[in-house]
């Protein structure tokens, strides 16, 4: 199973195992990390399971889609050029390591 | 010999004994009753919700599916046409763009308590929840006042199956049509003068330089008239019985209604109305033992995995402190229900108003009448007494 850490903003640090195929998302909201909400349920619906996502990372990521981008503008942490929505992001053994930091607020 | 008929009246008063079962003894059960899969774990429903390539939705999402619908609306497309649709509407629909909504919401709410001065007891479903979904959803589509009561009739009806035959009666299905006649109405009148609404937004749309389908245009708002009304007037009832059936939370509510969302939130985990939409498999997949076959379709049980003790502590108690992220009351992946925040926002409000007329009331019934429905579980009267 591929391993994702979580940076809280606080910098409490997370290591979660997750199946292959869920989401970032998912990861941190069935795991009790309270820095990512998800409200909408992974639908890119609410833009507050915003992470930031490590630079190793991100050209390993598929470009966000148009909704992805829209939804991104809706943030209330600021956007920054490693910012990601952790619901369109699907883990895979590609992305084993991870490392994804929380924003200071989702909603 | 352990058997699973989502159609029966008994199953219905009472899912959750049935479920434990399917997820500790048959996680991968096949209902002869209902013809498809049944998943039941909370991890593999999440697994399948992830996996839209393989749990296609475009052959219908409704366990009983309705005649030519599967394929015409946002629920029964597949990604990436589903995305292009979707996107189309979730704008109008998050939690920001929709301030517009709280005061005619709370305006219903207080009209339609006036209206029950003086009672001893009223109809939660027929007296409250329906009546100010109604309301919402004929603003929030700007749509002519005339024809209310009908419209909210034929969508109670439109989400039922004859639990007997197992099929959509043709009540069901006429209830179904007139809606799409209704909407197909509506959508004609919005071409010739569009206004600024989420449904002239929508019928104007075009995707990849192309204007969208009739069809699909009257399904989808079809569908969207459907969960409006009925999907959160059933939302709202299991939230009332939950509050009657378990004082303890119903004074903290009252006296704190800050507490109002978590409460919410674990109703929607605890049991939510939308408790079982379907999938049909792309390729054969082995899962528990069982071999099943591209073309296949699944069950996923969102009540059944709400209950997962694998996901959820305690998972039979009803605790407004549990802050049940990730639960699948409201669906989840890609399909997950596009109504989210209205339904939020107007269950909220709707109690707010509710508590502050009636701090207490209690269940009047013993038995309920439930909703004969293969996907949806919410009573079809909810008499509570406030006297």
């Amino acid at each position: 199973m591929p391993k994702v850490t979580y940076i809280e903003h606080n910098g409490a640090e997370h290591e979660i195992d997750l199946p292959d195929g869920w989401t970032l998302m998912q990861g941190a909201t069935l795991n009790g990390i309270d820095g990512i909400e998800g409200e909408c349920g992974g639908s890119c619906g609410c833009a507050t399971c915003h992470v930031y996502v490590d630079e190793a990372f991100l050209s390993k990521l598929d470009a966000p889609s148009e909704n992805e981008e829209e939804m991104l503008e809706c943030t209330v942490s600021p956007r920054e050029s490693n910012s990601r929505l952790g619901c369109q992001i699907k883990v895979t053994d590609a992305l084993d390591g991870i490392v994804v930091r929380m924003p200071e607020a989702q909603s | 010999m352990f058997r699973f008929d989502p159609y029966s009246p008994e199953f219905d008063a009472d899912p959750f004994p049935a479920y434990k079962t399917l997820r500790d003894e048959h996680p991968c059960y096949w209902s002869e009753e209902a013809g498809m899969w049944v998943y039941s774990r909370y991890a593999d429903i999440v697994t399948a919700l992830n996996d839209w390539q393989t749990y296609s939705s475009a052959k219908g999402n409704l366990v009983d599916e309705l005649p030519n619908r599967a394929g015409n609306t946002l629920g029964t497309t597949d990604p990436p046409r589903h995305d292009r649709l979707r996107a189309l509407i979730q704008k109008a629909v998050t939690k920001r763009a929709l301030d517009h909504i709280v005061e005619p919401c709370r305006t219903a709410c207080q009209t339609h308590l006036d209206a029950l001065a003086g009672r001893s007891s009223f109809d939660f479903v027929n007296d409250y929840s329906s009546n100010v979904t109604v309301d919402l959803l004929f603003y929030l589509f700007n749509l002519p006042k005339e024809g209310q009561q009908t419209v909210r009739d034929k969508a109670v009806l439109m989400v039922q199956t004859d639990p007997k035959t197992r099929q959509k009666a043709p009540e069901h299905i006429a209830a179904y049509e007139w809606m799409a006649n209704y909407a197909a109405e509506l959508v004609a009148e919005r071409k010739n003068n569009p206004g600024d609404d989420l449904m002239s937004n929508f019928i104007t749309a075009e995707i990849d330089g192309e204007k969208l389908k009739d069809r699909e245009v009257q399904l989808t708002v079809t569908t969207l008239i459907m969960a409006g009304i009925e999907s959160l007037s059933g939302f709202m009832s299991v939230f009332a019985l939950n509050l009657a059936d378990h004082a303890d939370a119903r004074r903290r509510l009252a006296a704190d209604p800050s507490l109002i969302p978590d409460a919410m939130e674990e109703s929607l985990r605890y049991n939510t109305s939308a408790q079982r939409f379907k999938r049909c498999l792309q390729r054969d997949v082995e899962i528990h033992g069982q071999q099943m076959k591209a073309g296949d379709f699944i069950m996923l049980a969102y009540g059944a995995a709400n209950r997962d003790e694998r996901q959820f502590e305690n998972p039979d108690v009803y605790d407004i402190d549990r802050k049940p992220k990730g639960h699948l009351g409201f669906g989840g992946g890609v399909h997950a229900c596009l109504g989210t925040a209205i339904a939020r926002l107007a269950c909220k409000v709707a109690f707010e108003e509710l508590l502050a007329r009636y701090p207490a009331f209690e269940r009047v019934e013993e038995t309920l009448p439930w909703v004969p429905s293969s996907n949806f579980r919410s009573p079809m009267r909810l008499e509570l007494s406030v006297g």
